[in-house]
Parts: structure tokens; sequence; C-alpha cells
């Protein structure tokens, strides 16, 4: 290697590019992108000139490739930062005589070179569906490289400035996940309700549109669907593309800037409690917290699940506090949404604003719940704390029940949060409370399920970091596959084929309870209850097998 | 239980992992309000015994029993008997020490208003006090091992155990340290330590266990191993120049075949000395010291190196090695303090 090379690209690409797991990544997702292409490879001799077989194929492989990239490409970078510094080598390169900015680059470097490995294993299928006729190379295929690309740089860059902020791997991973999923999907949201770009707040909201790649592939895709219903028919890729594009720049700027010993410059936490301050101070906080998390707390009462209280303790969001926040915020928004409905402020009806309160509630316990779940065993583990638990009496059942029922009680909490909404759609159509009863049965289940399945494969894994990418990454395919290949409803999808596939998990079943358009044909329930509870019981086995091998001696 | 049945009690206790064995045939014995000092380098199977004896670990063969308890089979009255420090702190983020130490309370069942009380009295013996209001995750070094000692107790165990108690500790932290065990074992617990600075554990064990290589090389009181250690015992020549070292050494070297006795001669040019070590006694080594005058050898001081618990240590450790030093044989012997 020349001396002239960048040795942190060395260290971090050769790093990635060699863990066994980089490698089965890989190799999984060239055998998916070649599976998805072959499925729909013509079998017959008939020529088909109209490119339609050709576009289903690339709808497929291309949400496929946008999902594959936005499931792998944060989990790097958003530790990659974090990772150094709690490990000490930070500190080191900083006295090294690289400069921050080479320091910078190596790194993003390496994660780039991933992307465009992970990428490069995309091009045969892209290759195929480009020889089955109907894709332009550069208005179809080369764009949508190119935003791939676009958004491969904002995501690297994204990661990084968070993983610089943060002081541990897996709140990196947590957060640089959940800003990724709201910007890909929460700024969709607003468009909705000023459809058509009249006005400040439609101009607004258009622009906040065009933050998501969603728009943009889904032009160059040549179609419509989920998030794009009353949009304007201008491309906004432009807009899309100088977003990106200053985003990325402005988070390398600060996280250059970032790079120095400023990094380390921390003190340690005073400890300063509530009780100990002046009345005006305990009274601003009284109103402030509701329950403030600084008080002097009481001991734990006899009838509660230790472990589950030292777990509410042991997070600094899913406290109480910021329960209440939750809960007080998602009742807002329910109503909004409901009262939109009611008031014919935009011209869809209280089934399609019903599927809108699913589809955010679900994205709620998606981006909450692996963030919750994923670090229950290995985040003791990771910490020296599952050697101490395990030094206890408590039962492996006991350690199993508290963890699970720390994680239900707030997501449960925060699903009781939206009932208000619920309430109003009733009272507007007093004939869907049946419906909204079945949907709310649904919903409960999706949290089960993803608890269940978080829990499940974050035990799998050691550290932290790990098994809250890999959790990640599970439970939004889980929920995304379904819904990609319900957008390919009709073709390449047939309807036997969507409707089995809904039924991976319950919010198929949910939507189309509340007959939400284009789920409405579909009939999934009671089988999609009785899938999802029989794929929950089998993962809380293997979580209760996992904790009850942990705590063997060996 | 009598003071004469011993509260730990390892028999033949065997840990192999496939080809590689962490320990073999450990027999030791511990009697109620003892100090064992546990020694070994790094790798040696200190770890491995610990947490055999505290339920973590299967052994493969042999038995390790505290308090009658069985460490295997009886793993819930050994959590209850036993207060296992690790080395590993074992953090929890965003916790005050005092939730900290309610938590730990509560996994041990103690109820809550016993608990309030107790959070104080083991924050008071671990002079950990101020300490109750800070976050877990803010504490130094020094600080968390208070916490962990305060942690331990919290169930006021019978045998306490601890994983380099004084690891990364400032010699303040290190002096409280020892002052703090040795309270302990004041209020009648048995504690097996280990630990990597001699001197600290010089001062407080009643008896040494030293282990290498998976192997208990020795094991008794510190006045018994040195006992031991100085049937080899190491003399320094201090002398007056340094090209006096060569002839000394040459000296020394055949006056020992003269005498048929085997001693390994060393001579430290830089600073004029030459060692020596012998199985000599005092009245056997003074004819010595009379040859080198009378063959007119200016000698400043010849004198006796004091043996500690590190120079045993090494001299233990390196005889298993495969040095020079005499190995010293397996011991299973039931100490007495």
């Amino acid at each position: 290697m020349s001396s002239a090379f960048n040795p942190v690209v060395q260290r971090e690409f050769f790093g990635i590019v060699r863990s066994p797991k980089a490698f089965a990544t890989l190799l999984a997702l060239t055998i998916t992108f070649s599976i998805a292409v072959l499925m729909r490879w013509p079998t017959d001799a008939t020529v088909d000139l109209s490119g339609v077989q050709s576009i289903q194929v690339f709808r497929v492989f291309g949400y496929g490739l946008l999902a594959g990239v936005v499931f792998l490409v944060p989990a790097f970078p958003a530790t990659s930062i974090v990772n150094e510094k709690n490990a000490g080598t930070l500190a080191l390169l900083l006295n090294s005589p690289l400069s921050p900015l080479s320091i910078y680059f190596g790194k993003l470097a390496g994660v780039l070179l991933f992307a465009l490995l992970v990428l490069l294993a995309s091009l045969p299928g892209a290759a195929a569906c480009y020889a089955m006729g109907g894709i332009d190379l550069k208005s179809g295929l080369g764009l949508f490289y190119f935003v791939l690309l676009l958004l491969v740089f904002q995501y690297a860059t994204l990661g990084m400035l968070i993983s610089s902020y943060v002081q541990s791997t897996d709140a990196g991973v947590r957060l640089t996940y959940s800003v990724i999923f709201a910007l890909f999907f929460l700024t969709l949201i607003p468009d909705a309700f000023f459809p058509g770009g009249s006005g400040v707040m439609g101009t607004v909201a258009q622009w906040v549109r065009y933050l998501s790649p969603v728009p943009v592939v889904m032009q160059i895709m040549g179609q419509g669907g989920l998030g794009s219903k009353g949009l304007i028919s201008s491309p906004g890729n432009m807009q899309f593309i100088l977003f990106t594009l200053i985003s990325s720049l402005v988070f390398a700027a600060v996280t250059i800037s970032r790079l120095n010993y400023r990094i380390f410059d921390q003190s340690r936490a005073q400890g300063v409690i509530t009780d100990d301050r002046g009345l005006v101070a305990r009274l601003l906080r009284r109103f402030l917290f509701i329950v403030d998390p600084q008080r002097r707390k009481p001991g734990i009462p006899w009838y509660l699940n230790p472990v589950m209280v030292k777990e509410f303790r042991c997070r600094r969001f899913g406290r109480s506090q910021w329960l209440f926040r939750l809960v007080a915020l998602c009742a807002v928004v329910s109503m909004v949404l409901t009262f939109a409905a009611a008031t014919s402020v935009t011209s869809w009806g209280t089934e399609t604003i019903g599927g809108l309160m699913v589809i955010l509630q679900v994205i709620l316990i998606v981006v909450m719940t692996p963030s919750l779940t994923s670090g229950l065993i290995s985040g003791e583990r990771d910490g020296g704390g599952w050697e101490l638990l395990r030094l206890t009496p408590l039962s492996s059942l006991k350690i199993v029940r508290g963890k699970l029922l720390s994680v239900l009680w707030t997501l449960l909490l925060v699903l009781m949060a939206t009932l208000p909404g619920y309430l109003v759609m009733i009272y507007i159509q007093p004939q869907m409370w049946y419906q909204v009863n079945l949907v709310l049965v649904c919903l409960a289940w999706t949290v089960v399920y993803t608890v269940a399945v978080s829990a499940a494969v974050g035990s799998l894994f050691r550290t932290t970091a790990v098994a809250t990418t890999v959790t990640y990454v599970v439970v939004m395919s889980l929920f995304v596959i379904p819904l990609l290949v319900w957008l390919g409803r009709g073709a390449p999808f047939g309807f036997e084929m969507v409707q089995r596939v809904l039924l991976i998990n319950p919010v198929g079943a949910a939507l189309s309870v509340i007959e939400t358009p284009g789920f409405e044909q579909y009939n999934l329930l009671p089988a999609a209850w009785y899938v999802a509870g029989g794929f929950s019981a089998l993962m809380f086995l293997v979580f209760g097998l996992k904790v009850w091998r942990l705590t063997r001696p060996v | 239980m009598t003071d004469q049945q011993p509260i730990i009690e390892t028999v033949d206790l065997t840990k192999r992992y496939d080809e590689f064995t962490a320990l073999d045939s450990l027999s030791i014995t511990v009697h109620s309000g003892q100090i064992l000092g546990f020694i070994g380098p790094n790798g040696a199977g200190k770890t491995t015994t610990i947490r055999i004896l505290v339920g973590l670990l299967k052994p493969t063969s042999g038995t390790a029993r505290i308090a009658g308890a069985d460490c295997l089979t009886e793993s819930r009255k050994i959590k209850r008997l036993v207060g296992y420090m690790p080395d590993d702190f074992g953090k929890y983020s965003n916790m005050r020490v005092g939730e900290y130490l309610d938590f730990f309370g509560a996994a041990y069942g103690i109820g809550r208003r016993k608990r309030i009380v107790r959070i104080d009295e083991v924050l008071e013996i671990a002079g950990a006090t101020y300490m109750k209001d800070l976050f877990v995750d803010a504490l130094s070094r020094g600080m968390q091992q208070r916490v962990a000692i305060a942690r331990t107790l919290m169930h006021d165990p019978q045998v306490m155990i601890l994983d380099e108690p004084a690891n990364g500790l400032d010699p303040q932290a290190r002096i409280d340290m020892r002052t703090m065990l040795l309270r302990l074992a004041d209020m009648g617990k048995t504690l097996i330590v280990t630990s990597h600075i001699l001197p600290e554990l010089a001062r407080v064990c009643d008896i040494v266990a030293m282990i290498t290589k998976g192997r208990l090389r020795a094991f008794g009181t510190l006045d018994e191993i040195m006992r031991d250690i100085q049937q080899r015992r190491t003399f320094e020549i201090q002398l007056v120049d340094h090209d006096q070292v060569d002839r000394v050494v040459a000296l020394v070297e055949s006056w020992s075949r003269e005498m048929n006795h085997e001693s390994e001669v060393t001579g430290a040019t830089t600073e004029t000395m030459v060692r020596f070590t012998t199985g000599l006694n005092d009245r056997e080594i003074t004819p010595l010291l009379t040859h080198l005058v009378g063959s007119g050898e200016p000698i400043a001081q010849f004198r006796e190196v004091p043996t500690d618990l590190e120079d045993a240590f090494l001299s233990v450790a390196s005889g298993s090695h495969g040095g020079d030093a005499p190995q010293a044989e397996p011991v299973t012997q039931e100490a007495t303090s």
C-alpha cells in the first residue's frame, strides 16, 4: 500500500469488508437481486415490445435495492466515530500527523466504498432489467443509481455526524435509523394535508416532501402510490438533489469541525437531584416533567419486577416523562388527523385517514421497538451487568418477564395514546366501531410481534451495536417487504401472492379492516392474528431459551 | 459451623476446554474469617476458580463447596452465601448509585424498608455515602470499586470474592481498599482476594494460594510460604570497583564448587555488585565472607536480600515456567491462620 494512501481508508474499508457479516450481506444481496430478476424473466418466446414486463421487474428490483440501501448503509457510519472514541483509538488518531479532514474522509471513503460494493452487487440484476428492454438508460437506470449514490452519501455523512455526538454505539445506531426513517417516511405526511402546493403551507409541505427519496424513486419507476396521493406532477428531482447534496455537505462540515480534542471534553454528570434544589426549581420541574427523573426515588416496591424497574430507570428515552410527552404528541396527532377527515380539510375519507393513522402508529412501533428491545440482553453483556444479574437469585423467567414488560408497557401506552383519534372516528362514523376494534387488536398484535422479533434477534448478538443494527434490519424488512410486494400488486405479483405476503405481519390486516384504498380486497383476518400469534410465541421461546442458556453455568 | 470446619473447600477441581486445561486438580480449604490471597500471572486460572466458586462455570471434574453447599448443584444457596465483585464493574447508564444498590437489593429479595436502611449501611462501610446521588456511569475507577464493594455487601454474604479490587487505583485509594478489606474481615466475612499488587495482599492476607498454568504451586500462611521459599536465600555482595565484579564472581563460584554447594552467581557491573542464591544456612555461609576478605578483595557490604511475597511469587512462578529456581511441589494442605 502506497504511503500516499490514506491509512484510515484502508483500515475502515478492509475492516468492514473483512467481516464475515459484510461478506454474507453482499452475498445475500447478490442472490436476492438475481432471484428477483429471474422470477420475472420471460419464460416463453413472446417478445414484450411495450416493456411492461421489464418495468414490473425493475420496480421490484428498484424498491428492493432502495430498501437495501436504507437498511444497510447507515449501520456502519452510525458507529464509526463513537466506536473509535470509546475504544480510545480516536485520541490516537487525533494525536497522529493525520489532519481531522483526512481522518474524516478516510472514514467516509471506507463507508462509501462498501456501499459502492453493495450497488455493484446489484448491477447484474440492473443489467438484466435493462436487457429486457423498455427502460431508458439515462432517465431510468442511470438516474436511479444517481439517486442511490446521493442517498448513500447523505446517510453516510448523517450517520457520522450523529456518531460524533452520541456516547454509545447503540445510541448512534438508534438515532441514525430514527432520523433516516423520519426523512424517508415522515416527510411525506405534511403534503398529504396541503396537496397541490397552494399557499405558503402547501409550498413548504411540497419542499418537505422532497426531502424523502420516495417521490423521486416513484417517478423513476413511473408510478404513483402510497404517500404520493394528491400530489402535483412536478418532478421535484432538482429539489431532492439539491437538498441531499447541501445537507450532506453541512453534515460533513459539522462533523469535521467536531473532530478535535473538544470531542472528549465532557465533564462528568454532577448528579444534582431535584430534592436538594430550591422550592421554585422544584415546582418548575414538577410542572415541566410531571414525573421528574431527577428526583430521589423510593425503593422498588415488592409487587414490581425489579428488572422491569431497572430497565425503565436505565433509559434516557422511555422514562416516564418522555412517555407522557410521547403519549400527548400521539394523542394530538391522531386527533388532528381525524379532525382533518371530519372537516374535509383533505379530500380523503375516514378510511384513508384511518389507514394513515395505522401507518403512523406502525412507523412509531417499528422505530421504537428495536431501539428499546434489541439491547435487552446484549446491553447487559456489553456493560458487564449480565454477570451481576446471573449472580442474583433472580430466575431466568423473572428476568425475561421484567425485560419484556418494560418494553410492552411503553409500547402499549403509546398505542393507547392514539385511542382519542379512533374515538373521534367512531363518533363521525358510528358504524366503524367494529372495524376500529379489529384494528386495535391488529395493532396490539403488531406490538407483541415486533417486541418478540426484536427481543429474539437482539439476544443472539453479544454487542449492542450489532444487535441493534441487525434487529432494525430484520424488523424493517418484515414490515417493508410486504408493502413492496403490495406495491407490485396486479403486476408482477398476483392477488394470492400479495395476500399471502401481507400475512407476514398484522399491519396488512389492520389496513384491510379499515378499508384503506388498495387493501380493501384482501381478506386477512383471522389468519393474520394466527400467524402473528404463532410467530410471536416462537420468537418469545427463542428469547426465553437464550436467556435460560445464558444464566446456566457453562 | 465451627471454626474447624472449612467454609470454602475445593477438591481436585479441574476445568478443561478441549485440549486446554485451565484448572488442574485444585484443592484448597479456607476457614471462616480468613482472607485468602489468590495469586497468579494472567491466564493462571484464578478467574476460572472464582467463577466455579460462584456458580458461573461448571467444573469438568472435582467439587467446590461453600458453607457446605455445592457450588454447581446448589447455586441458589451459593448466590445468597457469596458476594462476588468481578473485575468489570457492570455499570448501568442513567442510574444513580442509590438506585443501583436498590435494584440489586430488590434482586436479592431484600424488603423495601430493610433495603433503604441497608443501602446507607453498605455505603458507609465502603466509604461511599457521598456518592449516593451520583450516576454510576460517571464514577471514577476508585469510586466504582467502592460502589462495587457496597453492592457485594448488599445481601450481607458470608463469603466475599473480590477480583482485582486494587486494580487501577491510586496509592491513597489502595490504602483505603486495604483498610476496607481488613474491616470486612473484622466483620467476620471470609474473603478471597486476587491481585497483581502483591505487597497489598501481603499486608492483608492470612493465607496465600499461588497458582500458575492452572496448578496450585504454593498454599499456606505467608510465613509457611516464606519459610519454604527461604530455603533458597539470595545474598548481595556490594563491591568497591567495577573491575572487581568478574573476579568476585569467579571466587564465589570456585568456593561453592570446593564446598560442594550449588549456587547461582550473577555479577552486575553497573551496580558493582555480585548476587548469589544458595541453600546454605548462616553458619555455612560465614566462611565465604572470610574467603573473600582473605583473597584481598575490598568488600563494602555483604547482606541477605529480604524475601517478600513478590519474591516468593517470582520464585514459584519461575520454577513452574521451567526456570532454574527450584520448583515448589503442588501442595494440598489445610491452611490455618
